[in-house]
């Protein structure tokens, strides 16, 4: 607040400690006087003059118009008339002080009173006293400031805060409000349960206590930014931190930042979640995830191993029994031909069954990483793998320009040649014509069409012939082992994508399946 | 046997292999291949090299035009037989064809590095081993001119 003007004046908190003060000294009707009455209009704030009696001696225009009355009303009157209580009590002496002694301790400090206006209105008042030396004995001047405003906006502060306080208890989290100093302001009950503490061991405490890493360190400027930028870089973050409580133990937290302004400056909300639920959950579902990895790379080593190593006794016997009829046939009598023809049929069927799992695994295990391809070329190459069968069908493939692709090239290749495959030997006369093409979905991939005037396919069976080894036909129909379609599903799933078929007997069927499109290699 | 290939000089070749089912089959094949090739046979990566070292009951052995190594033995794995063969000056000389089941593309590339003369993959089909084993023959015991002077260091 403002001083009065009157200059040599000791004021502040020092004067409380410091020395009695030399009061000034007021002449009669002197020059000095005329000065004193000029400094007193000057002042902003009302100035009034009394007596050891209580008796008004002088005012200013802010006097009179702060309380209503013109000057000659107050002159000489009791200063309770405008000052009904605390003013001219403070100023008497009594059997403990002298009336020096008792102006002296209210001297610099401002008090907090009500004043009264004329028209019998009240109103808050500060006012600050200092000792004038006159003739007529000690005379103490007022300077009395209308706290009106003042008042009303620590009123609407403190509504704001208890409302805030309000919203504070009512929030589901614990609540901490921080200043800048990281020191703790207040905070609500969930953050008393949460950290173990009572809120009175917690209230001007720093918030390292609480959270000990990564909390005060956000919140600092340096040369970079200012302490509103490093807070605002926070704001609205979810910032993952431990948090410690009272008996030590330390617990996941979230914390959301945000900025409060009030009188002590930007003050910090931090709402504070307990994660541990949540951490915990996550840590089960990473090892779960990883168990998961875990057990599908063991089982694609195993079907790799399995059926590699299976190889190699079935070769044995597959040669053998091969042997045994190239030799024996007809040397034996026709049972003995019959069983051997069995098992070297057996054990060549056992041997493509066994390839096929082998190159089943190895899309899995021995795939090799996606890039940019050409899915135009990985056709070409795949018809020309596929030239004798299409020479010997007469069949007609043709295909719209096909983009670039994320692909393992060779697993692509092996895809169409598949898919084409599939096509030229499901049919039951006639030329077979395939067409393949590819259209953007509205997920920006690529999907890919081979369609064909074959056979077609039940709707009930169109689920069943991406399995393993699932057969629609007799083997003296079609041979193979029914891995072909269960090879492309797995290639189309490594790339992230999808197979479908779509089909009515005796209308063909279209294969649709989806990958990612690459960046042209220009 | 005491058959004689080209020239009057009967062919050695020395067959490392563990399966008695492959060995037999390997006979087979070159039996009706080129019945003028004497084949021996070790049955480990130790046993080849004592064969080829004229140690133990090797002493008298021959000295192989060709060896067929597999690469999956037991006691000395075919590798080391192939590194031991090739830092020998007097058996480095011999040529060796690695005849496996392995496919991996790191025994092929080791294979090499070891300086194999050629990497061949056994088919599973009987048809497609015997076709093999009669190209074998046809180019390594034929086509190819083989280093005849090593007979000097033989017993």
């Amino acid at each position: 607040m403002k001083s009065p003007s009157t200059e040599p004046k000791t004021k502040g908190a020092d004067a409380l400690s410091a020395p009695k003060p030399p009061p000034l000294r007021l002449r009669k009707n002197d020059e000095g006087n005329l000065h004193y009455r000029a400094l007193l209009e000057a002042a902003p704030d009302a100035m009034v003059i009394v007596n050891q009696a209580g008796e008004i001696v002088l005012l200013n225009l802010q006097a009179e118009k702060q309380f209503g009355y013109r000057r000659d009303e107050l002159l000489g009157q009791k200063v309770k008339n405008i000052i009904p209580e605390g003013f001219a009590e403070r100023l008497v002496a009594d059997a403990l002080r002298s009336a020096e002694d008792a102006l002296a301790q209210q001297i610099g400090k401002g008090i907090e009173l009500i004043g009264r206006r004329k028209d019998g209105s009240e109103f808050p008042i500060e006012i600050m006293l200092s000792p004038l030396e006159s003739a007529e004995g000690i005379l103490v001047t007022a300077a009395i400031r209308d706290i009106t405003v003042r008042k009303a906006a620590e009123k609407h502060l403190a509504q704001m805060e208890s409302r805030y306080r309000g919203l504070l208890e009512a929030a589901p989290d614990a609540m901490v409000v921080v200043n800048r100093r990281g020191e703790i302001v207040l905070l609500n009950v969930q953050a008393e349960k949460q950290f173990g503490y009572h809120r009175d061991e917690l209230v001007g405490q720093r918030m390292k206590n609480i959270i000990p890493e990564g909390f005060a360190e956000r919140l600092i400027s340096d040369g970079l930014r200012s302490p509103e930028d490093a807070l605002a870089q926070q704001i609205g973050t979810g910032i993952e931190l431990t948090g410690r409580r009272k008996d030590g133990s330390e617990f996941p937290i979230e914390i959301m930042l945000s900025p409060l302004e009030s009188a002590e400056g930007t003050l910090v909300t931090a709402a504070i979640r307990d994660i541990t639920t949540r951490k915990t959950a996550e840590t089960n579902l990473l090892h779960k995830v990883e168990q998961l990895n875990r057990s599908n790379e063991e089982l694609g080593q195993f079907a790799y191993i399995a059926s590699h190593d299976l190889q190699e006794p079935l070769r044995m016997v597959a040669s053998y029994t091969q042997l045994l009829s190239r030799r024996y046939k007809g040397k034996l009598d026709s049972d003995a031909d019959e069983f051997i023809a069995f098992a070297v049929d057996g054990a060549s069927r056992m041997q493509r069954l066994i390839q096929d799992l082998l190159a089943y695994s190895r899309i899995g295990t021995k795939g090799a990483d996606l890039l940019d391809s050409s899915s135009e070329d990985a056709l070409q190459q795949a018809l020309i793998n596929l030239r004798a069968t299409i020479a010997e069908s007469g069949a007609q493939v043709s295909h719209d320009p096909l983009p670039m692709v994320l692909a393992d090239e060779m697993q692509l290749i092996q895809l169409f040649q598949n898919l084409v495959g599939n096509a030229i030997k499901y049919q039951s006369s006639g030329v077979p014509r395939i067409h393949v093409s590819a259209a953007m979905n509205v997920e920006k991939k690529w999907v890919f069409s081979v369609k064909d005037n074959g056979l077609g396919i039940d709707p009930q069976y169109f689920e069943r012939i991406f399995g393993m080894f699932q057969r629609l036909h007799k083997r003296e129909e079609f041979a193979g082992t029914g891995i072909g379609l269960a090879i492309c599903k797995k290639i189309v799933e490594r790339h992230g994508g999808n197979i479908s078929v779509e089909s009515q007997p005796g209308h063909g069927s279209t294969f649709r399946f989806t990958l990612i499109g690459g960046e042209s290699k220009s | 046997m005491n058959v004689i290939g080209r020239k009057g000089v009967p062919i050695e070749v020395l067959l490392v292999e563990d399966s008695p089912g492959d060995v037999r089959l390997t006979k087979e094949a070159f039996r009706s291949a080129n019945p003028s090739i004497h084949l021996h046979v070790a049955t480990d990566g130790v046993d080849a090299m004592a064969f080829l070292k004229h140690q133990g009951a090797h002493i008298h052995a021959a000295r192989p035009d060709l060896i067929l190594l597999d690469l999956n033995l037991p006691k000395m794995d075919g590798r080391e037989v192939l590194a031991q063969i090739k830092k020998d000056e007097s058996l480095r000389g011999i040529p060796v064809v690695i005849l496996t089941t392995s496919d991996a593309e790191g025994d092929i590339t080791i294979s090499y590095q070891l300086h194999a003369n050629c990497y061949l993959n056994k088919p599973v089909q009987l048809d497609a081993f015997e076709a093999l084993v009669k190209s074998i023959n046809e180019f390594w015991l034929k086509d190819v001119k083989l280093p005849r002077q090593a007979q000097i260091g033989s017993v």
